[in-house]
């Protein structure tokens, strides 16, 4: 309700009870869901007491998926059916795939176009609806503990992904049947969980590195404001890959070849195991012959494990140095740990060594993430008071357009803060050209070729003229949680075209209504009652922000027919919230929504002259004593 | 969908007297506290249409800040609001010595492969660049507080090809980390 903060900072006119909403980490390895209870923000266990969900789905059984350590326990029987490290695979097509898919034993369906699929018992599974799976059963432990349905979740992304794994991760939640309040990325959240009590000052480095992914970013807190300077890392690259070198040597020193498909799963949990054991200890024996019968026992010293990961570690070490440069900063203040393969004392080591500080890992690295999103959740649905907390957040990857000869055109480069809106302006290059193909491209190369093909659209209706004459304005505007839209804009005839862009390895809006209807857990809840609960909440806070808006500064900013025309507006949208029509209240809330866009925008004026007056008056001082 | 009607220039927006020289700290202050009001995360429980307004006034105020802060874009900025479009301000002239300069920096850039110490060699150069982009910045500072646009703008063309090739200098850093 910030409309109402515009009125009077610092209060709240309409008290409301607390709202329920959740933090969700959605990780490669293990899953997490966490909430603010009582201004305490904690992890919340299953009825068994565990807090870690595997992120693991087998689609064996003949009925409903099984998720979480069930799941796990059957990957070594049916490894095609059981998918795990998911997030992998998330919003990546099937040639992008193949390499990890085959790895992990999964089989591909044939599509080549959109997102990979996994063949299962079950029919083909895309990595959006096993991560639904995953959603669903936190989103159902949530539930169970806090009495009620949650009204919203901050779903955790790791800073690097892309567009695709974004929107992606954003469809999983949907099919879900999650309201996500806001896509937030994972080294920031952890930012959050550490900085809000101390009210720290200062240049911060978080460095996450899960089970498969790799993020390092750097942010300045300032009186409760954290603004991301850059972020980097790598998408595929995590503590899996450190099983998967321990495997591979086991493999190398017993001669062990040809494995099964359930047997590498034993095999890679088996070093998992390993792994784990040499962060506390100086070597581990381990016994083969569980695995394959009559394989030799091996020993591995922690000092041969570090030289089969050093590589690995140093991947990541040249991550953070790049990113220090983005940032324009020397040093770092403290350093921040997240994520379970940090536990590796040669990651500590190296990290301690790049930054020169001791890293700090006071809360523990399994669940300061989904703990910082907990806060930001508590943040969103309004139940801490305003100006708390603001996360000023940075999209990892440059946003471009293809233009002649293959080359990208950088319209918006990484590291910039978000939301953002950039326009640039293009010209035919034919006499009488009337059409504009337009070809959204993400990454950092000068080629299309080596850059992320996120959307094509077309402009049409161009009026034919000489080469070079018309002059057509494409936008970009990434929001908040990174996601972008673009539109093009013939500007000497006002002939339009825009796209939210569904990024070429996503799903279209069909497939994941598609989806949906198929979905059994939703089958068995009233769809439409659901619809109507949710239409009619967002009628109301229309409604309770305009009466909040109109009592403060309805006199001020608008004149009487002005006035007279929303209270009308406000009458008829009350009326049909009497009923039960679904359509009407939405067309209403529409109408309405957009008759109030002005008072809306001359408010946000006035906030704007009014937030600088109050900058002006304050000493440095007062505000540091807030 | 009415767009934020901003007739205030970024330097209004700030509260802040419009020069090239900038008190970046009160820069920093007064962006945080803009964000603090408008950004859509404030937004986050309101309806839709005040969503999709938070957001455009939110990208305004960090496309704002982003031409503000750092000096390059500032002094664009400067140039533009003085009435000079970036066509104008590429078409500068700048003089001879100053080009060779150039090419004799990016030749030693080229050939960074094949030093003994490439990384030392590297830093030596970044210093370099950063140095003589100081000394521009100075030349722009001067020269536009003196009304001179034309030497302000050809100044400003001269910190153009030194931020670029210590954007290539840093590629070439990661370059070589990355071998």
């Amino acid at each position: 309700m910030a409309l109402l903060k515009i009125a009077e900072p610092g209060q709240s006119p309409m008290p409301h009870q607390t709202r329920r909403a959740v933090g969700i980490d959605l990780g490669t390895t293990n899953s997490l869901v966490a909430t603010v209870s009582g201004g305490r923000p904690d992890v919340l266990p299953d009825m068994a007491g565990a807090v870690m969900l595997p992120s693991v789905v087998s689609y064996a059984g003949e009925r409903e998926p099984v998720v979480g350590a069930a799941a796990r326990e059957l990957a070594s029987q049916h490894p095609a059916d059981t998918l795990v490290s998911v997030k992998r695979f998330m919003g990546r097509g099937r040639d992008d795939a193949a390499a990890d898919a085959l790895r992990s034993h999964y089989q591909l369906a044939d599509n080549t176009e959109g997102m990979v699929r996994f063949v299962t018992s079950a029919g083909e599974i895309s990595p959006v609806q096993a991560s639904a799976e995953i959603l669903s059963v936190l989103e159902a432990r949530a539930r169970e503990t806090l009495g009620g349905d949650i009204e919203g979740a901050v779903i955790t992304v790791p800073a690097y992904f892309d567009e695709a794994q974004r929107q992606a991760t954003k469809d999983a939640a949907t099919l879900a049947g999650l309201r996500v309040l806001r896509l937030l990325n994972e080294p920031t959240a952890a930012a959050v969980a550490y900085g809000l009590d101390s009210q720290e000052e200062g240049v911060v480095a978080v460095y996450d590195l899960g089970g498969g992914t790799f993020d390092i970013s750097i942010l300045r807190l300032h009186k409760g404001v954290f603004e991301v300077l850059a972020t980097g890392g790598d998408t595929a690259l995590g503590g899996d890959d450190f099983d998967a070198a321990i495997a591979g040597w086991v493999c190398e020193q017993a001669g062990l070849e040809n494995l099964t498909g359930g047997q590498h799963r034993a095999l890679l949990a088996l070093a998992r195991s390993v792994k784990e054991a040499l962060s506390a200890q100086d070597s581990v024996e381990i016994e083969l012959d569980a695995i394959v019968p009559g394989a030799p026992a091996l020993t591995l010293a922690r000092e041969a494990f570090e030289e089969l990961i050093n590589a690995l570690v140093r991947r990541t070490l040249r991550a953070c140095r790049r990113c220090l440069r983005d940032a324009g900063v020397e040093a770092v203040d403290n350093v921040v740990l997240v994520g379970g393969s940090t536990r590796v004392p040669l990651v500590r080591e190296a990290v301690e060594e790049c930054f020169g500080r001791e890293p700090l890992a006071d809360i523990d690295p399994d669940r300061v993430v989904a703990i910082g999103a907990a806060i930001q959740a508590d943040i969103l649905v309004g139940n801490r008071p305003e100006g708390d907390l603001l996360l000023l957040d940075v999209i990892p990857l440059s946003l471009g357009l293809e233009t002649m000869g293959g080359l990208v055109e950088k319209i918006v480069p990484r590291n910039t803060t978000i939301p953002v809106t950039r326009a640039q302006e293009f010209t035919t290059f034919k006499d009488g050209q009337t059409a504009l193909a337009l070809h959204i491209v993400q990454g950092e190369r000068e080629l299309v070729s080596d850059a992320r093909s996120l959307a094509r659209f077309e402009l049409h209706g161009i009026p034919p003229m000489a080469a070079g004459a018309a002059r057509i304005l494409v936008t970009f505007q990434v929001d908040a949680d990174g996601l972008l839209q673009v539109s093009a804009r013939e500007e000497t005839t006002g002939v339009e075209s825009s796209v939210t862009v569904k990024p070429s390895f996503g799903l279209s809006e069909d497939q994941v209504a598609e989806m949906l209807q198929a979905s059994f857990s939703h089958a068995a809840q009233d769809k439409s009652a659901r619809q109507l609960a949710e239409q009619k909440l967002e009628a109301q806070q229309l409604l309770q922000g305009l009466d909040a808006a109109l009592a403060a500064d309805g006199a001020e900013l608008l004149d009487e027919s002005e006035c007279g025309a929303l209270h009308a507006g406000m009458h008829q949208l009350r009326e049909l919230l009497e009923g039960e029509d679904i359509g009407a209240i939405r067309e209403a809330t529409a109408t309405l929504g957009r008759a109030s866009e002005t008072f809306a925008a001359r408010r946000m004026d006035r906030s704007i002259r009014k937030a600088l007056a109050g900058v002006s008056l304050e000493s440095l001082d007062n505000e540091v004593g807030e | 969908m009415p767009l934020p009607d901003f007739t205030q220039n970024y330097f209004e927006l700030f509260d802040l007297p419009q020069a090239f020289q900038l008190d970046a700290k009160l820069l920093g202050e007064r962006y945080r506290q803009l964000q603090r009001d408008l950004h859509p995360d404030r937004f986050a429980s309101a309806a839709a249409h005040e969503r999709r307004i938070a957001i455009q006034y939110s990208a305004y105020v960090n496309e704002a800040y982003a031409a503000l802060k750092a000096p390059l874009p500032r002094a664009e900025y400067l140039l533009q609001l003085a009435g000079m479009s970036r066509e104008e301000i590429s078409k500068q002239p700048v003089d001879g010595g100053f080009l060779m300069e150039q090419m004799e920096l990016r030749e030693k850039l080229e050939s960074l492969p094949d030093m003994v110490d490439p990384e030392t060699a590297l830093d030596h150069l970044v210093v370099e660049i950063t140095g003589d982009l100081a000394a521009h910045r100075a030349e722009f500072e001067a020269a536009f507080d003196a009304g001179g646009l034309k030497a302000a703008a050809s100044a400003c063309v001269k910190m153009q090809y030194l931020d670029k090739l210590l954007s290539e200098a840093e590629q070439a850093e990661s370059d070589l980390l990355d071998n």
